[in-house]
């Protein structure tokens, strides 16, 4: 009889508490979810539009690298057709690859460029973890799904919660609804402006040897070359300069070229390109070019991709 | 198996659901068995070495018990230099090594001693000292041998103090193995809040600190002097948060179960001087090295140079205890220096009070001593956090010469650290000064207190750092 009153008292409170954690959990969750999705800048902003909006002909994918290097006045000049940068700082390869799988479910692009850094390939948790930045799209795009969970083992526990997938974001929700952050972080595009030159621009070496790679990587950059070619979208892989002396050509874009190479895709190197390296007042740092830098790099992106069309037997070499 | 992954809080909810299932009798087992599932969730090889220590530990005891005279010596001696050994080739070998090459270099002579790739098993500082309290109860007489190879395994592998402490001595442990620990609805709720109480400092306060820290002091030559202070003090809570989140993780999750493990952390840093700090910082490490070495030494019952030396000496060992670095040397001999000057100019400072009316201002005083001891445990912990003695040095000199804003990438970042910070201030500000006031959590309103209690958990949902997330302490 003790034993029974025990149980009820235990079940009891266990209901009661759970309640008030659900309750609590699902209606900040719907509030969160709620002003995320009706942000209309900042980089949470920018993810939205790319996974669920834009329906550009040329969209480019990659990092802080990405946003800061592809000027959307450049490509739209030179291809007569509308341009998106899905470029997001700190992302790499599937956060770019899941932002495609949402962009192929809509509709199909006519040129992708993918921005291909310095040690893509090379074994970084960080890079899992940054997956993060996908949370809040698993419940509504199934398509991204499988690369969201390669987050972790547990991730799919985790997503129970609705609060979880907000986690780290409240003030950056809370700034992308502000007015003053449309003026303040304005982009073109997806393009960041960055009117910045570099005040102390030291050229470092980076001397190479090769290092673990990480096979999901590879895998997923194979996938996304795939499904490109099937979705007959003319892609390039493109890694944009550095302000910094490779000693060899990185090894992740050395694996990435002969990647690329397999699939006739074509891959342009300007990491070691002499030009930037010697125009120090193109970079705003040494891994971002500055609005001069971006211009005259989409140009020269630009001349390759129209040369690479007209000769296609030059593909997978470099500028 | 970190305390703040969501395997742990499977194998936390599998293991108690188990032990409350099962026969007194066999919980032992049971709790053996998921202390080694759990150590080999890390390292599985290094339950090897932990074995060898259990094996040597535990037939010293039993020869200790069963000896007189100087053979109880050489048993003690034995045990210690095994401990030690282990110890000393894991922590400590290519340290030595490393100073010997320097030392011979600087006399024109090459060490051809090899250096070694060795992995330090997780938590072997914690666990060593552990066994050896064993072995040195034993010897003093105040602890029967434990004839159970069993048991004795578990003392030292309980699986909630394994790897980062609370280190317990066999008195307060040893017994809580035999004895019947009920189902008490209210211990094993209480050990939960525990629990995640710790779970809160470690992932909410600890972890966003550690963003911070981590970006200023590996990049230490991008930075200004005030930038360099302010990553310094949220360094002290990020050490202290993640310590004390561990260590009341490790108590709650005994706790739950019935254990009592002896309290690690109690405010620290509302201490009035570093004697107090070290009382109440990393309690059961400082009440170990007083029990076994300052009172080995003589403690004060000796001239007061030799006491002086003790205490100094003291702390150098417990700075070299955690960590193989010319760092943590330093770190421990500069709390050390500042034990032995606090005692040197006990007197002069009681006058210099006096003169300048602060003991009619108790308040003021006391916020004046609570300030100074954190300034002067904030200095060493340059020492403990930077990556070379070359670092601090070069840290310290840019604190005082160079000037400019403070840096922080995004306000996100400095908003949640203060957040935590503050949230962490006021929980204890309300423990220190109004002890006898109930806790959110306590509360007797269960509406408030299960509210307080998904409240946090909410927190932790919201702005936790769920990546990345490594225990400090582990290291040692």
């Amino acid at each position: 009889m003790k034993r029974k009153i025990l149980l009820i008292y235990i079940a009891k409170n266990a209901i009661l508490f759970f309640a008030i954690l659900l309750i609590l959990d699902w209606s900040i969750g719907a509030i969160l979810r709620k002003f995320y999705f009706t942000q209309e800048s900042g980089f949470l902003y920018r993810t939205t539009y790319a996974l669920e909006k834009t329906d550009a002909d040329i969209l480019v994918f990659g990092s802080s690298r990405a946003n800061h290097h592809y000027s959307p006045s450049v490509f739209e000049n030179r291809f007569n057709e509308s341009f998106y940068n899905a470029g997001r700082d700190g992302n790499f390869m599937f956060y770019h690859y899941a932002i495609l799988q949402g962009v192929l479910k809509r509709y199909t692009p006519k040129k992708i460029i993918l921005d291909f850094i310095s040690d893509e390939f090379k074994v970084d948790q960080s890079n899992y973890d940054r997956l993060s930045a996908l949370l809040p799209y698993y419940k509504t795009h199934p398509e991204i799904r499988p690369v969201v969970e390669l987050k972790g083992p547990y991730e799919r526990l985790k997503l129970l919660s609705d609060i979880y997938p907000f986690n780290s974001s409240l003030l950056s929700i809370a700034v992308g609804n502000a007015e003053f952050n449309k003026r303040r972080m304005g982009d073109v595009k997806g393009y960041i402006i960055s009117n910045d030159i570099w005040a102390n621009p030291q050229l470092t070496e980076q001397h190479q040897s090769p290092y673990e790679l990480d096979t999901n990587k590879i895998k997923v950059f194979e996938s996304f070359i795939r499904d490109c070619l099937s979705h007959n979208i003319e892609l390039s892989v493109v890694t944009s300069p550095y302000y910094r002396k490779f000693d060899t050509t990185n090894y992740s874009i050395r694996v990435g070229k002969d990647i690329a190479a397999r699939y006739k895709v074509s891959f342009f190197d300007f990491s070691t390109d002499t030009f930037f390296v010697s125009h120090p007042e193109l970079f705003a740092d040494a891994n971002h070019l500055n609005n001069n830098g971006a211009t005259i790099f989409g140009n020269r992106v630009a001349d390759s991709m129209m040369i690479s069309r007209r000769h296609v037997s030059k593909m997978g070499t470099g500028p | 198996m970190l305390f703040n992954s969501i395997h742990f809080a499977i194998f936390f909810v599998v293991v108690t659901t188990l032990y409350f299932v099962l026969a007194h009798k066999y919980r032992w087992l049971l709790l053996l068995s998921a202390s080694c599932y759990f150590y080999m969730a890390f390292v599985p090889v290094y339950i090897l070495i932990l074995g060898f220590t259990i094996v040597v530990d535990y037939f010293a005891g039993i020869y200790l018990e069963n000896s007189s005279g100087k053979q109880r010596k050489i048993y003690l001696i034995a045990s210690l230099i095994a401990n030690i050994g282990v110890l000393a080739f894991f922590k400590y070998y290519n340290f030595l090594n490393d100073n010997l090459s320097v030392l011979l270099n600087g006399l024109g002579y090459q060490n051809s001693i090899p250096r070694l790739s060795i992995l330090l098993p997780i938590g072997l500082s914690f666990h060593t000292f552990q066994a050896m309290s064993y072995t040195i109860e034993v010897y003093r007489g105040r602890q029967p041998a434990e004839r159970n190879f069993g048991i004795y395994a578990l003392y030292v592998m309980f699986y909630p103090q394994l790897v980062a402490g609370p280190i317990e001595r066999p008195q307060n442990l040893l017994h809580q193995f035999y004895e019947k620990h009920p189902f008490d609805y209210e211990r094993i709720v209480s050990g939960l809040r525990q629990m995640l109480w710790g779970l809160f400092k470690k992932i909410v306060i600890a972890d966003r600190l550690a963003i911070y820290v981590n970006t200023v002091y590996n990049n230490a030559e991008h930075h200004n002097g005030n930038t360099l202070v302010v990553a310094t003090i949220f360094f002290a809570f990020q050490i202290y948060c993640d310590f004390s989140g561990y260590s009341d993780i490790a108590i709650g999750a005994a706790r739950v179960m019935g254990f009592k493990l002896m309290t690690n952390f109690n405010r620290p840093y509302f201490s009035r001087n570093i004697s107090e700090f070290w009382k109440r910082w990393h309690i059961s490490l400082s009440t170990w090295f007083k029990d076994y070495l300052y009172i080995s030494l003589g403690g004060n019952r000796v001239s007061i140079p030799r006491w002086y030396f003790n205490l100094f000496f003291v702390f150098l060992v417990s700075g070299l205890w955690h960590g193989a670095n010319w760092t943590f040397l330093i770190w421990g001999g500069l709390n050390g220096l500042y034990l032995v000057f606090a005692l040197m100019t006990q007197h002069f400072r009681k006058g210099v009070d006096k003169v300048l009316g602060l003991t009619n201002l108790p308040g003021l005083n006391r916020l004046l001593e609570i300030s100074t001891t954190f300034i002067l445990a904030c200095f060493a912990w340059i020492f403990f956090r930077a990556n070379s003695v070359h670092d601090a040095f070069y840290i310290i000199r840019k604190m005082f010469t160079s000037r400019g804003p403070v840096y922080f990438q995004e306000p996100s970042m400095i908003i949640y650290a203060l957040f935590g910070i503050v949230f962490l201030i006021c929980v204890e500000w309300r423990q220190e000064f109004s002890p006898h006031r109930v806790s959110l959590l306590n509360n007797p309103h269960w509406l408030v207190r299960n509210l307080a209690c998904a409240m946090l958990i909410v927190l932790i949902l919201l702005i936790g750092v769920f990546d990345g997330g490594q225990f400090i302490y582990f290291q040692f």
